[in-house]
């Protein structure tokens, strides 16, 4: 079975590291949401 | 209920009866009925993967973790994207050009028939008992609800999903899932909506947040790392990570939606969706629950979410004293709130008012465990509490919607899990030991009689569930017991080229052993037992090929 190219981004490594980067965005917001609203 | 509510609830459960009957038909070949003949997009195969996955369990359960204890429990995904990644460089490519029906056919490919069929084994003890679970979660649902017996409900559920599943296998399982994804996705909108539309007059949703955040129901993220704590950053992206390699990678209830996909790309872009999409969902389900609790700050909740338990508490010695200081505490906690909050409306300090709050709370906790404590029997209130909002509060119409996605949740999960137990129990088992040379007919034939026979065998096993605590826990708790040893057999046929046959197999054992060891003699937090179990498969797997080396490598 053939090895397409990814839909965006040109390879599936840059894609990888897109989603990785996008989970470290989000848990760098959790922890902002939780800290804004501690009081 | 309502009449309109039970229109929706049975309106949505034979539509979706009927989708999948109508998407499910012409899978009359194994291909096709276990495959869907590699025809499926990703987007279809990326929808079904998150429904099997959201259980009827997340929405009744961990609704109720985040009123009691906060949205730490998101961390539990953390993991679940770097899995994705994993699994999108490695197993989807490996699997495709294997040409496998099922994950557990690879490792014969790779090892040996005994290998094949231990890991075999393991998935249909595993999953048949994770299948159950799955099943008896709507039926708590409908035992607040309509006071019928657990029995009766799962019954139902059981059968609708027997229906579709025998009948269309694998294609009908995913475009019902995808279908049941939108009304998941369109309540849980509908859900907080009303959550904080129902608030107090001149209660905004930025008072909300602070309420919330001050008791700590916010709080998503906990750096501080501890082995005996479920759930921190580092057990959520290290356990978490182990745990959805294991169920992503080696589950053959994922694994084979996957397989569907028309070529690896979109199988890829499956998984990946899932990766971006679940943090957030789940996210926002345990948000519903944080809302909820602030919703519960100005209205009494009863003192047992639970009606039947709570009628049943009234008559006992000590009721009366316990509800005096329950009704004592939730005035003062609502009197607190809303000191604090006009405190915050004028720029005052809020120290003292929050303190008070807190004092509150931990007040209505202790009043709260009291009443738990008249129960007779071993109780948790946690997973009535989603339910009992919706069913005092929201309208008719929207709670019968509720309860049909309640009802979705548990058919998207049990209708994959019985098709993919059916899958193993045909191709690994009876295809493999029993009758290799049958028709094409035949298999689909036993496909269909072992699709009935596992969705028979759910619903007697869901009966046992009300001896689980929180439903949730359990059903992961099961999966940590197994998936260890799963997911340590594929790292060594991925990653360990020289571990033959032999060193597999042992390792299986051996990880299983140490998982159970480490369930019985230690309080580790489940999410650990992954890894333990797949280090002890792997580290026994390498050692025993080394010692005993195939002749061909010696």
């Amino acid at each position: 079975m053939p090895d397409e190219r990814p839909p965006f981004l040109g390879t599936w490594p840059r894609v990888y590291a897109a989603v990785l980067a996008y989970v470290a965005v989000l848990i760098f917001l959790f922890w902002l949401f939780a800290r804004a609203f501690t009081g | 209920m309502r009449p309109l509510d039970w229109i929706v609830m049975f309106g949505w459960l034979a539509f979706i009866v009927s989708i999948g009957l109508w998407r499910g038909r012409g899978s009359g070949t194994t291909r096709k009925y276990m495959l869907a003949g590699k025809t499926m997009p990703w987007y279809a195969m990326g929808l079904s993967i998150i429904a099997t996955q959201a259980s009827a369990i997340t929405f009744i359960s961990t609704t109720g973790q985040a009123y009691v204890d906060g949205m730490r429990f998101v961390q539990f995904y953390f993991g679940l994207p770097i899995a994705m990644v994993i699994l999108s460089a490695t197993a989807v490519p490996i699997f495709h050009r294997a040409d496998v029906y099922t994950a557990y056919e690879y490792l014969e490919k790779r090892f040996d028939a005994k290998t094949r069929s231990l890991v075999s084994a393991i998935f249909l003890i595993q999953r048949g008992l994770a299948a159950g679970l799955a099943l008896y979660a709507p039926a708590v649902a409908l035992s607040v609800i309509l006071g019928w017996p657990d029995r009766v409900t799962t019954v139902i559920m059981g059968v609708l999903v027997m229906v579709y599943t025998s009948w269309g296998g694998i294609k009908a399982v995913t475009w019902a899932d995808v279908y049941q994804m939108g009304l998941i996705t369109a309540a849980l909108v509908l859900a907080f909506g009303m959550a904080v539309y129902l608030l107090p007059h001149g209660v905004s949703f930025g008072d909300a947040l602070s309420l919330a955040g001050v008791m700590g129901r916010l709080d998503a993220v906990t750096t501080k790392f501890d082995l005996n704590d479920r759930y921190n950053i580092w057990s959520g992206l290290i356990g978490g990570a182990f745990l959805a390699l294991a169920y992503f990678g080696c589950d053959q209830s994922q694994v084979q939606r996957y397989l569907t996909g028309r070529s690896i790309a979109q199988s890829r872009l499956s998984l990946l969706f899932t990766a971006v999409a679940k943090i957030p969902m789940q996210f926002f389900i345990l948000f519903i629950g944080a809302m909820v609790f602030v919703f519960f700050v100005f209205e009494r909740p009863p003192l047992l979410f639970h009606p039947v338990e709570q009628a049943n508490i009234a008559s006992r010695a000590g009721y009366a004293q316990v509800e005096q200081s329950y009704d004592a505490a939730f005035a003062r906690r609502r009197d607190a709130a809303e000191a604090y909050l006009a405190a915050r409306h004028n720029g005052a300090e809020t120290g003292p008012a929050a303190n008070r709050y807190r004092n509150a709370q931990h007040d209505l906790d202790v009043a709260h465990a009291a009443g738990e404590r008249l129960v007779s029997r071993d109780f948790n209130d946690t997973n009535f509490i989603f339910l009992s909002f919706v069913t005092r509060y929201l309208p008719a119409g929207v709670v019968g919607l509720i309860i049909a996605v309640i009802f979705s949740a548990a058919m998207s999960s049990t209708s994959g899990e019985i098709n993919s137990l059916a899958t193993v129990s045909v191709i690994d088992i009876y295809r493999r030991h029993f009758r290799p040379d049958a028709s094409d007919r035949h298999y689909v034939m036993a496909s269909r009689v072992a699709t009935i026979l596992w969705g028979c065998f759910a619903v007697g096993f869901a009966n046992f569930g009300r001896d689980f605590g929180a439903l949730i826990e359990a059903v992961n708790m099961v999966g940590s017991l197994f998936y260890g040893g799963l997911l340590g057999v594929f790292v060594l046929a991925f990653f360990c080229k020289r571990v033959g046959a032999n060193g597999a197999f042992y390792g299986v054992l051996a990880g299983e052993a140490a998982i159970f060891a480490a369930n019985r003699l230690t309080h580790i937090g489940f999410l650990w037992y992954n890894v333990i179990g797949c280090v002890v498969v792997v580290a026994v797997g390498v050692v025993v090929s080394m010692w005993n080396r195939p002749a061909s490598m010696t």
